[in-house]
């Protein structure tokens, strides 16, 4: 009784639990289609996990070189982005004429669907490295300016008086009070922006490109049921992509802005 | 990510620049001219003047084949207005079904997460992961679940949708003011009570800022689920009029799914307005 409330304090135990369940339902499903239910293309609608996993093993290779490009392409769209969103950013909270040119259109193209854009720029440059890029620093820009000028805006006044009264020059009020307030804001543009960075990258790569995960997802896909393993191979790589570009912004948050209420023992939202 | 939170700050920024003495102000229709609503629109304008005089053809080097002027693309929109409207509302049907469903899953997956923090914190887990998968690495295999018709289109948006309401709503029930618990409490409240009288409408703001959320993510969702398989939508239309180098009718497509993800915008914030009047918050 007491071993076992020691294990179930953690969190870790009920995921665990969580994903072997999943894999388990999965696999007894997977078999359920093909031997049981026998519906058509049952190993392409949901494969046994053990043989994709095989694969996934087999070609390992393959799938960290082509997803490697598709990470890098998309993480220099993401750098480039994200600079310019805390450039714009920083000239709205310097200047309140850019605020009001930019703010209304940033807040708009919130609302429109920008990943829709990404045939039109692939049709308009025509090259996939310069496209894959460009949509992906597209995504990044907005969420990043928005927040980080929140985050530059929201300085506690009471800081700002200090700042005034020790005769702080601008340039020292934006690097010691306004930087730091706005780095949470900051990373959570850039939570948001990282998987959708890496999705508009693969998004480019299936309307025709040379490398990358994207294309081999889409060549697997034609190929038919013979290559269904390999297509969930690029399927679970894409997955896994998103996933470490949002961890990897929560790992740099961590180390840049460690002082933040969520990242105390207790949580913050109590 | 907040739109609400945007629409916050732009709406106090509003406050400050137009709440002078309006009541007595003979002037009133000036109030027009303030430069916060004058000035982006005539940026807007430039930036339409500029590219139907060709200057970004010129700067970057492009055709007009490659780049459309706005009058092309707006003789487009007129020459297939029927046909673009029709998909419109074929692809807006997608993506309004699927964010039904995946917010209701998202709800639920948030009540089970507070009513269980144990077990159901790992859904939630998994949920945000979920969150961070691709929709382009979801949407082939919706396809192939659900065939090519609205189904799939509507399950990638689901899958989309679930984790912003899950994790919003949580973090609403969740943020529950202690002494309205321990008040419950001191009533021998049971767990039902607590959820139906304090923590669902406690969560309720919360819920609405994911709805406004999850608006303009379906809308993607929809429109790149259609660039795989259909044979309906905006989506396809975009990505087949790219193919055939019809860019002026793309752009259509995108001016109408921008139109359209306004719009429902709008109408889930006029609903929030309607829902959370009686709220503590909005009361003031």
């Amino acid at each position: 009784m007491k071993l076992n409330r020691a294990l179930m304090r953690g969190r870790t135990l009920p995921l665990l639990i969580w994903i072997c369940g999943l894999l388990v339902l999965w696999e007894a499903v997977s078999w359920w289609l093909l031997h049981v239910a026998k519906t058509p293309l049952a190993q392409s609608k949901l494969p046994y996990v053990h043989e994709v996993a095989l694969t996934l093993w087999q070609y390992s290779g393959t799938l960290l070189r082509e997803g490697g490009a598709t990470f890098g392409n998309a993480g220099v769209g993401f750098l480039i982005g994200a600079l310019s969103g805390v450039l714009l950013a920083v000239l709205m909270s310097l200047s309140r004429m850019i605020e009001q040119l930019a703010f209304p259109y940033a807040v708009a193209s919130q609302m429109i669907p920008i990943l829709g854009l990404a045939p039109i720029i692939y049709g308009i440059v025509r090259d996939e490295q310069m496209s894959r890029i460009i949509i992906s620093g597209y995504i990044t820009f907005f969420p990043v300016a928005l927040n980080m000028l929140r985050g530059l805006r929201s300085v506690d006044p009471s800081a700002l008086e200090l700042m005034h009264s020790y005769a702080a020059k601008p340039w020292a009020v934006y690097w010691k009070l306004r930087f730091p307030a706005a780095l949470p804001g900051l990373f959570s543009g850039l939570k948001i922006a990282a998987p959708l960075a890496v999705t508009g990258a693969i998004l480019v790569e299936l309307m025709g490109a040379q490398r990358g995960i994207g294309v081999i997802m889409l060549r697997n896909l034609y190929y038919g049921p013979s290559h269904t393993y390999m297509f969930w191979s690029t399927v679970l790589v894409g997955a896994l992509l998103g996933m470490t570009s949002y961890w990897l912004m929560s790992l740099v948050e961590r180390l840049v802005a460690p002082w933040q209420p969520e990242f105390r023992p207790q949580g913050g939202s109590r | 990510m907040d739109i609400n939170t945007v629409r916050e700050f732009s709406s106090s920024n509003n406050v400050i620049t137009t709440d002078t003495d309006q009541s007595r102000d003979p002037w009133k229709f000036l109030r027009w001219l303030n430069p916060g609503f004058v000035l982006p629109l005539l940026a807007g304008a430039l930036f339409l003047l500029l590219w139907e005089l060709q200057i970004f053809h010129r700067i970057f080097d492009l055709k007009k084949y490659q780049l459309p002027l706005p009058s092309a693309i707006a003789e487009a929109m007129r020459d297939n207005l029927s046909l673009l409207l029709s998909y419109t509302g074929y692809t807006l049907t997608e993506a309004v079904l699927g964010m039904l469903i995946g917010s209701g899953c998202g709800f639920l997956i948030a009540l089970a997460a507070t009513a269980w923090p144990r077990w159901g914190g790992g859904s939630l887990t998994m949920v945000a992961a979920l969150n961070a998968v691709p929709i382009v690495a979801l949407a082939p295999i919706m396809n192939l679940w659900f065939g090519d018709g609205i189904g799939s289109r509507a399950a990638i948006v689901t899958a989309t949708t679930m984790a912003a309401m899950a994790i919003n709503a949580y973090k609403g029930m969740a943020a529950v003011d202690p002494l309205a618990l321990d008040l419950m409490h001191s009533y021998a409240a049971g767990k039902r009570a607590v959820f139906r009288h304090l923590r669902i409408q406690n969560s309720l703001p919360y819920v609405f800022t994911a709805l406004k959320i999850n608006a303009t993510a379906s809308m993607i969702g929809a429109i790149v689920g259609e660039f795989f398989f259909s044979s309906r939508g905006l989506g396809y239309l975009l990505s087949n009029s790219i193919k055939v180098a019809k860019m002026p009718l793309g752009w259509s497509c995108i001016v109408l799914a921008a139109i359209a993800g306004v719009i429902f915008y709008l109408i889930v914030e006029r609903l929030e307005k309607v829902f959370i009047k009686w709220h503590p918050s909005r009361r003031a």
